[in-house]
């Protein structure tokens, strides 16, 4: 009973707050006329009966507030009206409003961004139907399995369902008298049976007609692909050539579908796997897809494990193939699962988060500092709201309610700052041939992070000036007036501004750590000659690359050699630097004369007669020539680095190295050390390598590259190149680029670390010179009597400006030494990131730091120092 | 002479409870009643009167209502709930708990 009384008398002072306020004016002022009456009645004057009740009953105000807090609904009741005061107050004060909600919105800004970018990149689930019942299934073959391992798995029944896909490089798509070459999903006949893709026009292929068996020449196009090349137009029904076979078009994803692929990579076109497409399939031993499952209602993952262990096993007997045996991952779609890299990825981005975290620390410490003067200003009101009974709680929710308000309006802005940010980075493309889609959307998770925020930055920019504003709120505040009883307050102002310039300085160092970074990639020599290079990669139909004996290429190289101003070319399965930049092998070989295999671990390039003349690599002995073709000996060329670790202190040349596996055992002969070079990315150490001949290679790849040397600018060669592979095979797609643009991929990594550490790094230094600019033109309008006195008492513009600058250089001089004392302890881990030979904690970098920021700071404090200087004695004396 | 003795923390709510048990009252006599009765060595300040009132009423051991006088002026006037009635039996127990002890303390130590 009695908490439902309790219930329905806070349910009504909720709603009726005002009159139940009346209610109790009503009340006291019966009390007061009860008390005139008995006063009169003992012969007391009727105004001096007044006089006296009104005296005993005291405050009124007071008691009426406590009668408030009494009903205890005052938390919400005056949560609404502290936002209502907040906003009054906020608005009168333009300039402080919009340079907090400007900081905040920043700050946010910088974190939604990065938060939206990695939810989506490493967190977002495939579209399927209920995907919570998809797993990925990978097995001690890797991350493929050969066909038939998936064939098997799913006939047996092990699951509800078991699917493949591979994300294949391309395939040619011709359209006109154009060729292009497109990303294609390749995905077994039940995949979209199994999976659920959703579908916006159109229908999916199932299992029945897609059988890789009938060839089946069906395909269905993402809306990302149709919309960029047909437009709003119906292509259900139409006809689309790939690899010069008619394809036609049953059905088109919806926007933003998202596939298995990992990290935002969205194929183009979704096609049956089939042998025209990946010959690969008919092969028992080689892997070629990705296993998809779909569990059983109520299967759990374990469950799932176990079942897929027994089968797998038993199929595994059955091939001969015991890794197939071994289940090594089960796992749910999307996350952590989805790719070897996500590891990578995801320090990356925590490193980023952290970074904008404490770009967020510095904004909400400028909204403290900001709110701090503010309340300084408030003294006397705070003491007045005491003396009328508010307790220290009621101010501090009231102080809190203004920086929540502050806070909100602040992540409106960020939300405002992240679309724009989402709208840059959708046309940002990345110098990789890979349709990654960089989007930054509006969900519940980033909704949920972004109120988080809110509650973060409303504590962190609102708790220490609520705390210290009610602290003192003491009488005597009334009396009003500065002075230096506001040196308090104050001295925490220059905590929080030295902290921001601490918090700054450490960003700004681990951002010119990475700007070192980048030049001194671009200065680390690739160990080739990159100038005068055109790169074409050429992907011919499956099947028509030729055959081992005569690879299609080699009469591509004879017309473009014989094209006037190109010095030398050859064809060859990897470009350094590039994504193609070989294969990272380790693996036992037989070296030299000694008996037992050696662990060895190199780059391993297929290349052509004539790459290493034409990238200017130097070579002893000799390299490939058209005669080391399959049938002749088979020969290897080393590099410096394989010769001095696995031929040590001997002549490699005319030696043998032999691949002693059972399956195919192979030999060659060492007939040339070609000299060092980068092979995967620029900041590694010395690699040794193999390059094998591409006439001696088993069957050559439908993707190879021709490299060429020309005499003058090689852009103008492109079109040549280009037309000299049409000319042998028009089917086939030819992409040419300087080998100067090839190589920005092996700057991505230092590029993006540069430039989002160096935009959060001067996001945050632009915020902290606002906190530091707003505490020393505080000090100065403060200090202005003073400062009159000084010039009156005949000191000259130049000591009263050194005096200002004092005082902020002792700001920006402790801050700087916290900031780059914890730069030298945060640098460290970063090593990892960067070129060898550079040392984490840089002192060009340190050192750039502190003069970066001791010259903003004298630009921060310019305008202040600059008011000081132009006090007028007589006025400043008169203020005070 | 300093400040009529400062009521005990939670004692207020004793003497309202117990006051009212006589009968219904409005504020201004339940201040008055309370200073009669104690030879006005207690003094209840109206300040703390009306919170103390609104808060006991909050809890349910109250109820009120207002009532017009024959000068025609209004009072707003509170009763005892029979929860109030429980919980007043409830402090004295308390209050006659804590006098005794306090009594044992100051006698004996």
């Amino acid at each position: 009973m009695r908490p439902l009384t309790r219930l329905r008398h806070r349910v009504r002072a909720l709603w009726h707050g005002a009159d139940l306020d009346r209610d109790l004016n009503r009340e006291i002022a019966s009390h007061i006329d009860d008390e005139v009456e008995d006063l009169v009645a003992r012969g007391v004057p009727i105004p001096e009966a007044r006089r006296q009740a009104g005296l005993r009953f005291g405050s009124i105000p007071a008691a009426t507030e406590a009668a408030r807090e009494a009903r205890s609904v005052s938390v919400l009741e005056n949560f609404a009206r502290d936002l209502r005061y907040g906003w009054r107050g906020l608005v009168r004060q333009p300039a402080l409003l919009v340079a907090a909600v400007t900081s905040i919105a920043l700050g946010v800004g910088a974190n939604l961004t990065l938060f939206s970018l990695a939810s989506h990149l490493l967190f977002s689930v495939p579209s399927a139907a209920s995907p919570e019942r998809l797993v990925q299934v990978r097995t001690g073959n890797g991350s493929h399995v050969p066909f038939r391992g998936w064939a098997d798995l799913e006939a047996s029944g092990v699951l509800e369902g078991v699917a493949g896909y591979r994300l294949e490089f391309s395939v040619n798509w011709r359209h006109g008298s154009d060729v292009t070459s497109v990303l294609p999903m390749l995905v077994t006949a039940n995949y979209f049976d199994v999976v659920g893709v959703p579908v916006a026009d159109g229908r999916a292929f199932g299992a029945a007609e897609a059988r890789a068996d009938l060839e089946p020449r069906l395909a269905v196009l993402t809306d990302r692909f149709r919309r960029r090349h047909f437009g709003r137009d119906d292509v259900v029904g139409r006809v689309l050539t790939f690899n010069d076979q008619p394809y036609t078009v049953v059905g088109v994803l919806p926007p933003g579908s998202r596939s298995m692929a990992p990290l935002g990579v969205e194929p183009d076109v979704y096609l049956p796997l089939a042998p025209s497409l990946a010959p690969a399939i008919a092969a028992p031993r080689t892997s070629v897809v990705q296993l998809i499952g779909r569990l059983a209602p109520g299967q759990s993952v374990e469950q799932a494990r176990a079942a897929l262990s027994v089968t797998a096993s038993r199929l595994a007997d059955d091939y001969g193939d015991p890794e197939f045996g071994v289940i090594t991952h089960v796992g749910r779609v999307g996350g952590a699962g989805q790719t070897d890299a996500f590891d990578v990825v995801a320090v990356f981005f925590v490193v980023l988060m952290v970074v904008a975290g404490v770009v967020l620390l510095i904004a909400c410490a400028n909204v403290a500092g900001l709110l701090v003067a503010r309340s300084a200003a408030r003294r006397r009101e705070v003491a007045m709201r005491v003396a009328l009974g508010a307790t220290r709680g009621r101010l501090l929710q009231q102080f809190l309610a203004e920086s929540l308000l502050l806070s909100a309006a602040g992540a409106a802005g960020g939300l405002a700052v992240m679309s724009l940010a989402a709208a840059w980075l959708g046309r940002v493309s990345l110098p990789i041939p890979l349709p990654v889609q960089l989007h930054a959307t509006l969900d519940g998770r980033l909704l949920a992070f972004g109120a988080a925020l809110v509650v973060v930055s409303t504590l962190v920019s609102g708790l220490a000036p609520a705390l210290h504003a009610t602290r003192r709120a003491t009488a005597s505040g009334i009396r009003g007036g500065g002075g230096p009883a506001g040196r308090g307050r104050f001295g925490m102002r220059r905590v929080l501004v030295a902290g921001q310039v601490a918090a700054s300085s450490l960003l700004l160092v681990i951002a010119l750590v990475f700007v070192r970074n980048l030049l001194l990639t671009a200065e680390v020599d690739p160990g080739f000659d990159v100038d005068r290079v055109l790169v074409a990669r050429v992907e011919f139909v499956e099947g028509r690359q030729g055959s081992a004996a005569g690879p299609v290429v080699e009469r591509v190289l004879d017309r473009i050699r014989a094209t006037p101003g190109v010095q030398s070319a050859a064809f060859t399965d990897s470009v350094p630097l590039t994504l193609f930049f070989g294969a990272s092998v380790g693996t036992e070989l037989r070296i030299g004369p000694g008996p037992d295999p050696v662990r060895a671990d190199f780059n391993r390039s297929v290349i052509g007669p004539g790459f290493l003349e034409t990238l200017g690599i130097a070579v002893r002995g000799r390299e490939f020539t058209a005669s080391d073709r399959s049938g002749a000996e088979p020969v290897a060329v080393v590099n410096d680095t394989f010769a001095r670790q696995y031929f040590p202190g001997t002549d490699p040349i005319g030696q043998r190295i032999e691949d002693p596996r059972k399956d195919r055992p192979a030999a060659w002969t060492v007939v040339g050390i070609a000299g060092d070079s980068r092979y995967r990315t620029l900041g590694e150490g010395r690699v040794p390598a193999l390059y094998l001949s591409g006439l001696q290679a088993d069957a050559p790849d439908r993707l190879t590259h021709v490299v060429a040397r020309t005499s003058g600018e090689p852009e103008a060669f492109g079109a040549q190149v280009r037309e000299a592979v049409l000319a042998v095979d028009p089917s086939a797609v030819v992409t040419t680029e300087t080998m100067e643009s090839a190589l920005a991929f092996a700057f991505l990594p230092s590029r993006i670390g540069a430039q989002v550490l160096g935009a959060l790094g001067a996001l945050g230094a632009a915020l902290a010179m606002v906190g530091l600019h707003g505490v020393i033109a505080y000090s100065v309008s403060q200090r202005t009597p003073e400062l009159g006195v000084r010039m009156a008492l005949g000191a000259s513009r130049r000591s009263v400006a050194a005096l200002v600058v004092r005082e902020s250089a002792g700001l920006v001089a402790v801050g700087l030494a916290v900031g780059l004392g914890l730069g030298l302890l945060a640098t460290r881990p970063l090593a990892a990131f960067l070129v060898t030979g550079l040392n984490p904690s840089d002192p060009a970098a340190f050192a750039a730091t502190a003069v970066l920021l001791v010259g903003v700071s004298l630009l921060a404090v310019w305008r202040p120092v600059r008011r000081a200087t132009r006090i007028n004695p007589l006025v400043a004396l008169r203020t005070d | 002479m300093g400040k009529p003795a400062d009521l005990l923390q939670g004692t207020l709510d004793l003497l309202i409870l117990r006051t009212l048990g006589t009968g219904p009252k409005h504020g201004w006599a339940i201040a008055k009643r309370i200073g009669q009765v104690s030879d006005d060595v207690l003094q209840v300040t109206q300040g703390s009167l009306y919170p103390a009132l609104h808060r006991l009423e909050h809890q349910g051991w109250l109820s009120a209502e207002w009532e017009r006088t024959d000068g025609g002026r209004e009072r707003k006037v509170y009763a005892l709930t029979a929860a109030g009635r429980r919980q007043l039996a409830h402090e004295i127990r308390n209050w006659q708990r804590l006098s005794g002890a306090v009594g044992l303390v100051v006698r004996e130590a």
